[in-house]
This record gives structure tokens, sequence and C-alpha cells, in this order.
């Protein structure tokens, strides 16, 4: 069974890579995600990646090559309400990533926002975040994180960002070719656990992709991983095996993920998984510290470790171009 | 002989003082230390004490002081707090013994019990 290891970007020392039998150099995509802080931008062409930095010629020609493609931007854990030591203006940073979305040459055509939109689920909290990510001039899609549904088990969060979901305010929705699935974790937890997708989700899931045909690119996303990252601090998904069981005969599955706030990517096989900078503040790496909680930084060294992702899709190959880029 | 008397004196003016202290300690000292005994800190995603014994009829109280909100619900659906920020709390009588597992629904993986005789 091949072995998959953990990538963490900001990783001294040699990145190691697993082999799977896809035609896919996993090399070049690895050194390629190293890059990723400094905004490069990895296509695949022909199975193998390469790696263009932002500002070069042939990145805008990479820019510029949409036929039969897209491009969509990810953001998460804006946390609008926190104003602890980690972060006292998370406003200043949710809307350095606004202009960094603004500011992207090879525009999104929409956004994803991978939950904990606010940090105690409270009215004023969502308004300042609508008010914010108004700037951007995109649709937005929004799954919940558990500091949004804190207090009436994501009623206000379906209310205001899923009027058309299922369930706990799970949906999903097509753009270009590419089939979008908004996932539920952080509900009915149960004591001693990890986020938990619920039978009826996982149904509806089922139900959900059986018909499309296997070449369909799948992107899952849903705030809490759905691999595991380290179960001692809840950073995993008990029931996300039986979800990904159903996304077995697609080619292509990329999934994004937030709640972790830092950037971590993982492949096993057809699935790339990829967690996203939160743009309000940073947590430590897994067992790094004594718990999860924000993790305070030198000021000036805030915007380097909160961020937002670029993903790119050029149809007809297999894996999406996920690019992360900090705020500084 | 002096010498032993002066011990002997020592000791026994330290007994004295010792008994009246015991004898009667002051009010506020008391309910100082029944309160901290009842009250469980929630700081750095866990919970301190994890496992706290209280009396039939004491009053628990939970006290939030990390920097994101939890929320206290028992396993079982006997109590839940609202979402609590830091510095809030949350108190809850426990009125018959037993042992109640909780943990809080936000953050599943930090866990507590209550042993209530």
């Amino acid at each position: 069974m091949a072995k998959n290891k953990l990538i963490h970007p900001d990783a001294n020392g040699v990145i190691e890579h697993d082999h799977n039998n896809d035609g896919i150099d996993r090399r070049g995509f690895l050194k390629c995600m190293a890059w990723a802080g400094t905004g490069a931008l990895c296509v695949v062409e022909g199975g193998v990646l390469k790696s263009y930095a932002l500002g070069s010629q042939m990145g805008s020609k990479m820019h510029s090559h949409k036929v039969g493609g897209m491009t969509f931007a990810q953001i998460s854990d804006s946390h609008m309400g926190f104003n602890k030591p980690a972060n006292p203006d998370v406003i200043s940073t949710l809307k350095a990533a606004v202009d960094k979305l603004n500011a992207l040459p090879n525009q999104p055509e929409f956004i994803l926002h991978t939950g904990d939109i606010s940090h105690l689920s409270k009215p004023e909290e969502f308004d300042n975040v609508d008010q914010i990510l108004k700037a951007t001039n995109k649709e937005i899609f929004f799954v919940p994180g558990e500091h949004d549904v804190l207090n009436d088990d994501g009623a206000m969060f379906r209310e205001r960002y899923a009027k058309n979901s299922k369930g706990a305010g799970w949906y999903s929705f097509d753009k270009n070719g590419v089939h979008f699935i908004g996932l539920v974790n952080v509900m009915n937890l149960k004591a001693g656990g990890l986020g938990s997708l619920g039978h009826d989700q996982l149904e509806w899931l089922e139900d959900d992709v059986k018909h499309l045909k296997s070449s369909t690119p799948i992107v899952v996303f849903a705030h809490i991983p759905l691999w595991t990252v380290y179960p001692q601090w809840g950073w995993g998904t008990d029931d996300s095996a039986q979800a990904l069981s159903y996304l077995k005969k697609f080619g292509s599955v990329t999934v994004l993920n937030g709640h972790i706030h830092q950037t971590l990517q993982k492949v096993e096989g057809n699935v790339t998984f990829h967690t996203a900078f939160s743009t309000a503040f940073p947590q430590p790496a897994p067992g790094k510290a004594e718990g999860p909680g924000p993790m305070k930084v030198p000021a000036e060294q805030l915007r380097s470790v909160l961020g937002i992702t670029d993903v790119n899709y050029v149809q007809g190959r297999h894996a999406l171009a996920v690019v992360d880029s900090s705020l500084a | 002989m002096r010498k032993r008397m002066f011990v002997g004196l020592s000791i026994a003016v330290g007994l004295a003082i010792a008994t009246v202290l015991i004898l009667h300690p002051t009010r506020a000292r008391s309910e100082d230390a029944k309160a901290s005994a009842m009250q469980v800190t929630v700081d750095n995603f866990t919970f301190a004490p994890q496992t706290l014994t209280v009396p039939v009829n004491g009053t628990v109280t939970w006290v939030n002081k990390d920097d994101v909100p939890h929320v206290i619900a028992s396993d079982d659906g006997v109590f839940k707090s609202k979402a609590l920020d830091t510095d809030d709390k949350y108190s809850y009588t426990f009125s018959k013994a037993g042992t109640y597992a909780y943990y809080c629904s936000v953050h599943p993986k930090m866990v507590g019990k209550i042993v209530v005789q």
C-alpha cells in the first residue's frame, strides 16, 4: 500500500514524495508546493507539473490560457469578532485578503469560503464579513465552521448562506463541467470524536454523484479536514472514509478544507487534499504546541502566515492546480 | 531545665494558636475554598480538573479562560451551556448523585467528568 506523506510548506529539509502509478510526477508537484508561499503557479501539462513564478512571462501565458478551464479561489476562517493578541484586527487582514484576491492576474470566477466565517455566530459578525467580501464582486459559496453554528444548530448560517441546501447545509453545483460539493462536518459532534458528516448527508452524497461520469472533475469543500491530520486535536472527520468511497470512480477529486489555519497538502491516488490559510490567525503545526488554539507570532510576521488559495482547472488535465499565497 | 520549659511553652503556645485557627476559621476563607473546589477552568482546550468530585446539590461553575469559545455539554443531554466566550461562566447544580461525562460540543476532543457523591 502506497505510503502517503504529510507535506508542510514551511518544513525544512527534503520534501518526500510518494509514488502512485498515475503518470503524475509528484516530486515536481511537491517542489512546486514549496513555492506556494511566494505565489507560484503550478500547472499540470501532460501529467507533469511545471511551476511558473507568477511574475514570469510563461506565468502570464498560463494565466491567459483559459480555454475549457477555469479559476476559482478559496478563503477560510475569517473568525470575524475575534480580537485577542493573535490578531486584534481581523477586519484588516480580511480586507487584505480581498485586496489580494482582486489583484490576482487571472481573476477567479467565484470564491469558496470553507467556514468559521464568524467567531461567535453573531449576526453583526456575519454582516461585517458580507460587507467586506462585497468588494470582491464575486459569487461566494459557503460551508459552515463550528464557530458559525454555536447557538442555533446553524439556522442563521443556512438562512444567510445556504438557502437551497439540504439538512445542515450541504449542497452541490456545477461550473464549467466541474462538480462542486459543499459538505457540513461541524454538526452533532460526539464526545471524544472528530468532525462528522452523518448518515443523512452521506446518503445524499452517494446519490448526488451516482450518475456523474467518472471523467467529471470533483471538488469537495468542507470546514474540518476530510483526512486525519491530527486526531488528538480533532483535526479529522470520523466518517470521511465513507464519503470518499463514493468518489472512488472519479479520475480527479480535489478536497478543500480549512479549520487548521495552515496550509497542508496530501495526495492519495486520485484525491488531492488541501487545507487553507486563515485570514484571521495562524495555529500551530500538529503537536507543536499544547493545544490547537490561536498562535501568536510577532506582529510583523502575521500577514506572512495568513493567506488565500487560488485554484486553476485546465480541461482534460487530472489534478487541479492549487496555489496558496500569503498576505505578505 | 529552663530550656526544656521554654521549648514546652513554645509548643503549648503553638498548639493554642493552631487550635484557635482550626476552631474559628474566618467565614470568607471557607467560602472561597468551597467555591474554588467546585470550579472547572477551561483553558488551552482542556478542562482542569478533568475529573471533579462534588457533593450532591453542589454547583459546579465552568470558567472559560481560553481565547476561543467553548460549549459545555453533557454526554447524555443533562446540561448544556450557551457558547462561552473568554471569561464567560456557566454553572449547573447537581441534585442527583452519579457520574456525568461531558465535553465541549464545538471541540469534542475536550472531555471531562463530574462525579457527584
